[in-house]
């Protein structure tokens, strides 16, 4: 098969429609996730979410409602005890080692097929189905809808919690929205690159625009143009190349990251700004 | 009426009375300084004031209501945390957040450019406002939380340690800024602070809060020798400087073993307060003063 004709096939189709699906996503709630410094909860999110797809599997139904399921749990627990930035590194750890438990109890229960846990583990975006692709686009619109609809609070809230709350904003109202908005995201993300890589297109594409400018919306576009760029190029050069396509999308996202990161720094390393 | 007026007013945090019997009157264009050991419910004074903590007991009136979350007219500058994430702003997409902020949804508002625009100007803040705030030195930080507390240009303005963490230069700048806003907007200024010296030349009143106690008054009657005293429980002194400064004698012990009445600990708000416990100088001490300087320099200045 000549690479258009692969590119042309109904399973590179679907991959093609999931990653931009999942990667606008990403990258625009990856950009909140990095500016209230909530990594290692969307990291926790994502490894919570293998017991629910590890439970699913052995109770035989879709992988979706088990991480529907635990990550929106998850979410919400950790956007309810950890309502200050602050305190949630105990609240996520916690959450994070209670659910790996689960999971490895549901892996031990389920004695079928050992390729649902690798799927689950890394990804597996060549298998999308028509019926994931409706799924994932569904939930990946809905997040950026209602993010755009919460864009200025959350911002106002992720920067200045004090200052929001005394204008009438409930800092932990908006923590449990937009932990449960991350959740989704996360859902949607293990679709395509799995539970251990999920991590790298939430965080590495914003980590990438917030290095390189002050704006918000501009750190926001961007970081959604990144996420798009990895997944986008990483689909297309496993299709060419072979190898998995979440190792060249988290490949390709930590490089953006590396990258954005030197010019930064290239750049702070100008001539100082005249004291004030 | 009066912009602030409580009477007979009480909170209580956790089980424990932070303070009661509060009783004082803010009018319009005046500049209260609010004093008191760390812990003593300075800032629990100011959050009562937006509506985020009921009193126990008495009254708190803003502009002749009840207090409410989220009012335009009660601006607030919570006390300064150098937040990363806040850094990676702007200082006018900061100011903005003061004006849209708190909006859900899509629509945009015309006139926004232009009220910003305005207390940026208002705060000599337009020539650094494009910055990212952390390329911004602390005084210049602490202007713009300034604009972004008065866009509203509030009748009311609450301001938590505004001089923080500053240098004696940038301590005058925000105390003259502080003093040309209420000038010019009218607004009634509450400034929370650990030292008066740098702001005796503008405020027109004191509230000082100690032992879950306040008292309120000019600064004439409140800190003199005989109200303190009778205050802390013991003597106290108060020596004035050839400059002017008050140093203020005899809380050394009060602050090295806190008296438990009163204090908010539990309270998170006031936590950051606590380092300063380990210095066992006084509020309003000189060498409180000296003491921070050496802690607070900004790497980007």
């Amino acid at each position: 098969m000549t690479l258009s004709q692969l590119l042309s096939t109904a399973f590179v189709q679907h991959a093609f429609y999931a990653v931009t699906a999942v990667a606008l996503a990403a990258g625009a709630v990856g950009y909140f996730v990095v500016l209230r410094s909530q990594s290692f909860a969307a990291h926790a999110i994502g490894h919570v979410g293998f017991a629910g797809a590890a439970g699913a599997v052995w109770l035989g139904v879709s992988p979706i409602f088990g991480l529907l399921v635990f990550c929106l749990g998850a979410g919400l627990l950790i956007g309810w005890g950890g309502a200050a930035l602050d305190e949630s590194d105990t609240v996520v750890g916690v959450t994070l080692t209670a659910a790996l438990g689960l999971g490895v109890l549901f892996i031990s229960l389920y004695s079928g097929y050992a390729n649902a846990t690798y799927s689950i583990l890394f990804g597996q975006i060549l298998g999308v189905t028509s019926g994931d692709v409706a799924t994932v686009t569904i939930l990946s619109v809905s997040v950026l809808v209602v993010l755009s609809l919460v864009y200025r609070p959350l911002l106002f809230v992720s920067v200045d919690a004090q200052g929001a709350e005394a204008r009438g904003l409930s800092i932990r109202g908006m923590s449990l929205l937009f932990m449960g908005l991350l959740a989704l995201t996360t859902v949607v993300a293990i679709q395509i690159v799995g539970v251990l890589l999920v991590f790298a297109l939430l965080v590495a594409p914003a980590a990438a625009a917030e290095s390189t400018t002050s704006r918000p919306l501009h750190a926001a576009a961007l970081s959604m143009g990144v996420a798009l760029f990895s997944a986008w190029l990483g689909l297309f050069l496993g299709v060419w190349i072979g190898g998995p396509v979440s190792f060249w999308i988290t490949a390709l996202a930590a490089t953006s990251y590396l990258v954005a990161r030197t010019l930064a720094r290239s750049a702070r390393g100008r001539p100082a700004r005249r004291p004030a | 009426m009066s912009v602030l007026e409580m009477s007979g007013g009480a909170v209580r945090l956790g089980g424990r009375t932070v303070w009661r019997d509060a009783n004082f009157r803010l009018e319009s264009g005046t500049i209260t300084a609010v004093l008191g050991p760390n812990g003593s419910g300075k800032s629990t004074l100011l959050r009562a004031t937006l509506g985020l903590v009921p009193l126990s007991e008495g009254t708190l009136r803003v502009f002749g209501e009840e207090p409410r979350r989220g009012s335009r007219d009660v601006g607030y500058m919570a006390q300064s945390r150098v937040a990363d994430s806040m850094s990676s702003l702007t200082g006018r997409d900061y100011v903005g957040l003061g004006f849209d902020g708190p909006r859900f949804g899509w629509g945009r508002d015309r006139t926004k450019a232009t009220v910003v625009r305005e207390v940026l100007r208002l705060t000599g803040t337009t020539h650094f406002a494009d910055r990212p705030i952390s390329s911004l030195s602390g005084g210049q930080r602490q202007r713009i939380a300034l604009a972004h507390a008065t866009v509203f240009q509030p009748g009311l303005l609450l301001l938590d340690e505004p001089l923080a963490a500053l240098d004696m230069g940038a301590q005058a700048e925000i105390v003259d800024l502080v003093n040309l806003i209420s000038d010019r907007t009218g607004a009634a200024v509450v400034v929370v602070a650990h030292d008066l010296n740098p702001l005796a030349p503008i405020v027109d009143h004191v509230l000082w809060i100690a032992r879950g106690q306040v008292r309120s008054g000019s600064v004439e009657d409140v800190v003199n020798e005989a109200t303190l005293s009778d205050l802390y429980g013991h003597p106290i002194e108060i020596v004035m400087t050839a400059r002017g400064r008050r140093v203020i004698v005899g809380l050394e012990e009060e602050l090295a073993h806190p008296h438990p009445h009163g204090s908010d600990h539990s309270h998170d708000h006031d936590h950051e307060h606590d380092h300063e416990y380990g210095h066992g100088h006084g509020h309003g001490h000189e060498s409180d003063d000296e003491a921070h300087r050496g802690e607070t320099p900004r790497a980007d200045r």
